[in-house]
């Protein structure tokens, strides 16, 4: 039943071009930062754009594009009306969407992360390949808790506009290092990029964090289909 | 088939209360708008809303359990499609679905004329192409028992449209429960077999034939009717207080406002009370008449 479930979200990914668009164009900001520290030779270059752009700016945004397009921009509820109305249960419906979401923003993240380690690669950065390989699982894992922390918060609003709420959200409580900073993809993701860590929590800790995280909401996102 | 008991719900603006009502397979019509509860019985039916009291049995289980909703369509006037696909694609999509054998989808629209909307995306069918999609899907489904459709032939592809009514008492005859909602009398007497009245979200009549139940309106018909000034007013009260089937009769001025039992019969009394008494009639319309609001006109003897 999911892989016919799932048809509806992966067609809604593929057959949008305003998502592939903004997604490409945040992905060329990325990749543009990343050629630019290479031409400076900077040493840090690699950690520099992944801690600055990638996380900061671009994976958010690529997450909020891909985890959008997945559910056609609406909320979780409506998202699954479609193929509610044919029998399918809602439950399953949405477990499908938000799987399809999270599966694309995870390896969006991890390609963006792994493309910008190598293009943006300095002389004090870890060895290329590693660098690329860690980068992009971290991209992955930053990806797949982005997505179903959007999805979650297209749970609510009318037409999912807590997808916006979500972000902003994420903006501001991810942006300190305190407590409150525990509850954002942001933070988490900052540590594991090479950033300062919230609360001081060691990388593995916020590995286990974003993956709570991700689990977290994609379940609270699955469950707000019932409303 | 269908079976509601002492059902009562809410869904704003909507209500319903005390509904009992059960339906076997045949084609079977509820007369009433939205707003009298109509869609929210649809809704309940399918198992898209819940009773606050009562029971909905729908093929023998709960309308919500997930094996009977599979096996019932419901065709509102805004159906919601599978947005990102091709219309044979959300048709498979349908099929897969509700779990039953993969057949060619231009072949099933063709049931309803409307093959050349195949490779169409959903997205860019104007809302009677949308309706048509909707309603072959439910009409071709070999799985679906139970049709709920809202105003089968408003908004309705034109193709879809003319085939519709043949199709729905096919499905009927082959066994399935068939529930058209609608405002309109003609199409109700067109495509079903009984009618159930919907008023202010309660059942107020269950009839076979479509004139008993115009006839059998509990409240009767009121028409008002607007004279050149209060002279001629005057004069038709007069000529009316002569005509049988004219129950009561009363006087605002210009206007005379009569009733009687069905909206036709006193239509055609009043036209010939004026012609009678060569009174130029400016203006006459039927008025809704709301309960208990008869004994407000005088009775005409």
């Amino acid at each position: 039943m999911i892989p016919a479930l799932a048809r509806l979200p992966v067609a809604r990914l593929l057959r949008t071009p305003r998502t592939w668009i903004a997604a490409g164009a945040w992905y060329a900001l990325a990749i543009g930062m990343a050629v630019l520290m290479r031409r400076r030779a900077a040493s840090h270059g690699a950690d520099d754009v992944l801690v600055e752009a990638c996380g900061a700016l671009v994976l958010p945004l690529v997450a909020y594009t891909l985890a959008g397009a997945a559910l056609g921009a609406r909320s979780v509820a409506a998202s699954t009306a479609a193929v509610a109305a044919f029998g399918a249960s809602r439950v399953r419906a949405a477990a499908a969407t938000v799987g399809v979401g999270v599966t694309a923003s995870a390896i969006a993240g991890g390609l963006l992360a792994a493309t910008v380690a190598i293009v943006a690669h300095g002389a004090a950065d870890p060895p290329v390949a590693r660098d690329a390989l860690v980068s992009g699982y971290v991209g992955a894992l930053g990806g797949a808790a982005y997505a179903a922390w959007f999805s979650l918060g297209a749970g609510f609003g009318g037409r999912g506009g807590g997808r916006l709420v979500a972000l902003l959200v994420d903006w501001v409580l991810g942006a300190g290092g305190g407590t409150t900073a525990l509850f954002a993809p942001r933070a988490h993701l900052r540590n594991l990029l090479g950033g300062a860590p919230p609360v001081d929590l060691s990388q593995r800790a916020s590995a286990m964090a974003l993956g709570v995280l991700a689990v977290a909401c994609a379940l609270g996102a699955v469950g707000r289909a019932r409303a | 088939m269908i079976a509601l008991e002492s059902v009562a719900a809410r869904r704003r603006p909507l209500s319903l209360a005390g509904v009992s009502v059960a339906w076997g397979p045949g084609v079977h019509a509820v007369l009433g708008a939205r707003e009298d509860g109509g869609a929210l019985l649809l809704a309940l039916v399918a198992g898209a809303a819940r009773p606050r009291s009562g029971r909905v049995t729908v093929l023998d289980g709960a309308a919500t359990a997930p094996g009977v909703r599979a096996r019932v369509a419901m065709v509102l006037l805004d159906p919601v499609l599978p947005d990102a696909l091709r219309v044979d694609e959300t048709m498979a999509l349908a099929a897969d679905i509700r779990g039953e054998p993969a057949r060619d989808p231009a072949e099933r629209l063709r049931a309803l004329g409307i093959e050349a909307l195949a490779a169409r995306p959903v997205r860019s069918l104007s809302p009677p192409e949308a309706r048509a999609v909707a309603v072959t899907e439910a009409v071709t489904s070999s799985r679906v028992r139970v049709l709920l459709v809202e105003e089968p032939l408003l908004s309705m592809d034109p193709r879809a449209a003319a085939l519709l009514p043949e199709r729905l008492r096919a499905r009927a005859a082959d066994g399935c429960a068939v529930v058209v909602l609608t405002t309109s009398p003609r199409d109700a007497a067109e495509i079903a077999d009984d009618h159930v009245l919907l008023r202010r979200g309660a059942v107020s009549a269950r009839v076979t034939s479509i004139d008993a139940l115009t006839d059998g309106s509990p409240g009767g018909a009121r028409i008002r009717v607007v004279a050149h000034d209060a002279r001629d007013a005057r004069m038709l009260v007069a000529a009316l207080a002569r005509e049988d089937g004219v129950e009561g009769v009363a006087q605002d001025g210009a206007s005379v406002v009569a009733r009687g039992r069905d909206a036709v019969s006193l239509a055609r009394t009043v036209g010939r009370a004026a012609v009678g008494a060569s009174l130029d009639v400016t203006e006459m319309h039927v008025e809704p008449l709301r309960d208990g609001e008869a004994s407000g006109l005088e009775a005409p003897r």
